[in-house]
């Protein structure tokens, strides 16, 4: 096989050739962004002065450490999204075979769904969500 | 399947009773009903009345063996709820919480004792656990219960990793997540047995993984930080009903597998049985505080159930039944009446048989059944473990260690009643002790007779 | 040697070498995009096995989901690489003697296996990692165990609730 065939070959059959654009867009996106910050690494003038390497934070002068614990909010956010996001991964594979599986599969996932929002309505209901207390 | 619909569905009950109702009473009394409504359904699928079927597509058989297991762990949790409710209302804000969660245990519980498959025995177990470190970690602020938590997650995940790897090995190895227990083992030229590498490692690591959720020793480091960090109420359950869950999928993963594992099989377990007995009843004699003293009993209560993993023979799962309600119902007693007391040390039970006599019998019977003193359930489990083990033809020497350390366990118990009885001093009661209370303790205290005298009424459950 | 080898062999080296530079960073944040670069090389192997599914759900999950979740966590633990604790140099050793033993132990496995010899993976090809494959298992032969995982679901949902909530 040739390699420039393999782009017109990728939409007819799922292989791993189907990747060989995404690939090639990884490397061109990687490749651009270090060519570009090396050129300009060299390229570009330097003026090494204290003011000038401290680090950009708006004009105003930086104070303390940027790791400061985040409110316990964020956390319960967060872990209910992987929740939900999990749940939402479910559905590419049920969608792909909508038609064939037919009523059982529309029950299986109608089954799946329906406990995921009875834990959905329990969240809101216990406010999980209120970001104000 | 009725038990697993019926639990997860109290647990979604149980969610929403903490919104319906504010009051902590009502949603204690609504988790005992689900409990009954879970038993009654559980009891039509045993006596095949009605069930709901489901095509699991052989991932899960449903089994006398599991089945009655399930009746009696549902049971020990009614009686745990009943004896210890006012302690779940009081660990924390979040009370429907914690009974929904429980029943998710319970739910996990259930897949544990029908798995079919490598799959569903990791969903229960996972089912289980998750459950688990977040009942550790309810009472929030505490540091010690923070810290056990965690301990007990990044130990337990890690446990779980151990586990996924053996079944991606055996799973290498058959092509299928199904446990062949009656596949017939391929003998070499040799005469040794011809099993495949991959699966013989996958089984040794799928061993490690629930030595480590049963906490037999050398797996068993989390056990007494763990079970002395959580709140007592909850480490109530988890060294009840949980252990036993653990076991059953212990037995139930190596029953059939023990012929691929040679005869090294035997030797493991036999190192693993001691190393649990010595470590377990060793420690515990050293112990300041009674919970703790009691979570290094519990290990040494798992080297004797380690005993039916060894002759997995129908007699070792009679007497794994057994054993798991005598020690369950034991265990449950003792802390419901320790975490009715304001400290966790020895002293606080001095004088208890003065004070509060109906309360120190009942611990005075359930510590003597621990113990497996004759006339109390205790006895006719150790008996039962050892019988088979004898009957397999296990080693004379095994025997009398195992003789031995229980010789040994009551050494620790015993200072328990010796406090109650023969010291003086009064003991310091945290919460009311009500009358129901004391009746409670007190008909546990005949269960746990009646089992030492006629242990046929659990076995004939298994029967009938 | 063909280009799937190839790639194979550098995602190989790829994940190995982030998944150790994952364990010495003394920085965790660093330890996390370390982590991030093993999940993308893992991924490139689903691809390579033709499981297309399974290394897209690997970046979307894992790399996307649970990665920010760690890294929630360590700026809510506010750990410095100062705050570290020294771990004793015997403590150190023993986890690397008792981890070299299992990895011996599992390459002499590997090695020895019957049922591996002589025996490659399917690189390339196989449908079974396809989404529509996968759909079908799941949704007929494995539909128990699906809906089963929503209990384990719930409870994560509860356990949130019970620790994260005030």
């Amino acid at each position: 096989m040739n390699w420039p065939f393999l782009l017109l070959d990728a939409a007819d059959n799922n292989s791993v050739a189907n990747y060989f654009p995404i690939g090639i867009q990884l490397i061109f996106a990687a490749g651009f962004v270090a060519t570009m910050i090396g050129v300009s690494q060299l390229l570009g003038p330097k003026r090494k002065t204290a003011d000038k390497l401290e680090t950009f934070a708006s004009g105003i002068e930086n104070h303390g450490d940027a790791r400061q614990p985040v409110a316990i909010k964020y956390f319960l956010v967060a872990i209910l999204f992987v929740l939900f996001d999990v749940e939402v991964i479910f559905f590419y594979p049920y969608a792909v075979n909508f038609r064939e599986l037919g009523w059982s599969g529309f029950g299986a996932v109608l089954m799946f769904v329906s406990f995921f929002l009875i834990g959905f309505i329990y969240i809101i209901k216990k406010g999980a969500l209120k970001w104000e207390d | 399947m009725n038990a697993i619909i019926f639990s997860a569905l109290a647990g979604v009950v149980m969610m929403y009773s903490g919104i319906i109702t504010s009051k902590k009473t009502v949603i204690k009394y609504i988790a005992a009903i689900a409990l009954v409504v879970l038993i009654a359904a559980n009891l039509l699928q045993v006596y095949g009345i009605w069930q709901i079927s489901v095509d699991t597509r052989d991932m899960l058989s449903f089994e006398k063996f599991g089945l009655v297991f399930n009746t009696l762990a549902f049971t020990a949790t009614l009686i745990y709820v009943l004896l210890s409710g006012k302690e779940i209302e009081n660990a924390g804000v979040n009370v429907a919480e914690y009974f929904a969660l429980i029943f998710f245990v319970l739910c996990g519980v259930s897949i544990l004792s029908s798995f079919n498959g490598l799959l569903m025995m990791f969903l229960g177990i996972e089912i289980l656990t998750i459950p688990l470190y977040i009942l550790t970690a309810s009472d929030k602020r505490n540091l010690r219960s923070n810290e056990a938590s965690l301990k007990y997650f990044l130990m337990g995940s890690f446990s779980t990793g151990i586990m996924l790897m053996g079944i991606a090995l055996v799973y290498g190895a058959t092509g299928s997540f199904a446990l062949h227990t009656n596949a017939p083992v391929a003998l070499s030229a040799t005469g040794g047995i011809k099993a495949s590498f991959l699966e013989v490692a996958g089984m040794i690591l799928m061993f490690v993984s629930m030595a480590f959720k049963v906490s037999a020793a050398p797996f068993h480091f989390w056990t007494p930080d763990v079970y002395d960090g959580a709140p007592g109420v909850f480490t109530s359950f988890m060294a009840t009903v949980v252990k036993a869950a653990g076991f059953i999928a212990f037995i139930r993963l190596f029953e059939g597998h023990t012929a691929i594992l040679g005869p090294t099989w035997k030797i493991l377990l036999a190192f693993v049985i001691v190393a649990t007995l010595l470590i377990g009843n060793v420690t515990a004699v050293f112990q300041q505080s009674v919970k703790r003293m009691l979570s290094y009993s519990s290990i040494a209560q798992a080297g004797f159930m380690l005993f039916a993993l060894y002759s997995s023979n129908d007699m070792a799962k009679e007497g794994l039944l057994l054993y798991s309600v005598a020690y369950s119902l034991a265990t449950i007693g003792i802390f419901a009446v320790l975490i009715k007391l304001k400290d966790y040390a020895f002293d606080d039970f001095n004088g208890l048989g003065k004070t509060h006599p109906a309360l120190a019998f009942a611990t005075t019977v359930c510590l003597l059944s621990l113990a497996g003193i004759p006339l109390t359930g205790g006895f006719f489990a150790k008996y039962y473990m050892l019988a088979s083990m004898v009957k397999e033809g296990g080693p004379l020497w095994l025997l009398i260690v195992a003789v031995l350390f229980a010789a040994v366990s009551v050494y620790y118990y015993f200072r328990v009643i010796q406090a109650m009885y023969f010291k003086e001093g009064t003991p310091s009661v945290q919460t009311e002790i009500t009358s129901g209370f004391k009746a409670g303790m007190v008909l546990l205290a005949i269960l746990i007779i009646l089992l030492g005298i006629a242990p046929s009424l659990v076995l004939n459950l298994f029967y009938f | 040697m063909s280009t799937i080898q190839i790639l194979f062999f550098f995602l190989t080296a790829l994940a190995l070498f982030s998944a150790i530079m994952v364990l010495v960073s003394k920085n965790p944040v660093h330890s996390v995009l370390w982590l991030i670069v093993v999940f993308f090389a893992i991924s490139g192997h689903y691809v390579l096995l033709n499981a297309q599914f399974l290394a897209i759900v690997n970046l979307i999950v894992y790399a996307g989901a649970i990665m920010v979740l760690f890294l929630f966590v360590i700026m809510l633990m506010n750990l410095n690489s100062e705050a570290e604790p020294r771990k004793h140099i015997w403590m150190k050793m023993a986890g690397v003697i008792s981890g070299g033993c299992f990895l011996m132990v599992l390459v002499s496995l590997v090695r020895q296996a019957t049922d591996m010899q002589q025996r490659t993976a399917l690189m390339g090809s196989g449908n079974v990692g396809l989404i529509k494959n996968l759909g079908k298992a799941l949704f007929s032969d494995y539909v128990v165990p699906f809906e089963i995982s929503s209990v384990l679901f719930l409870s994560a949902m509860v356990g949130a609730i019970v620790i994260g909530k005030k």
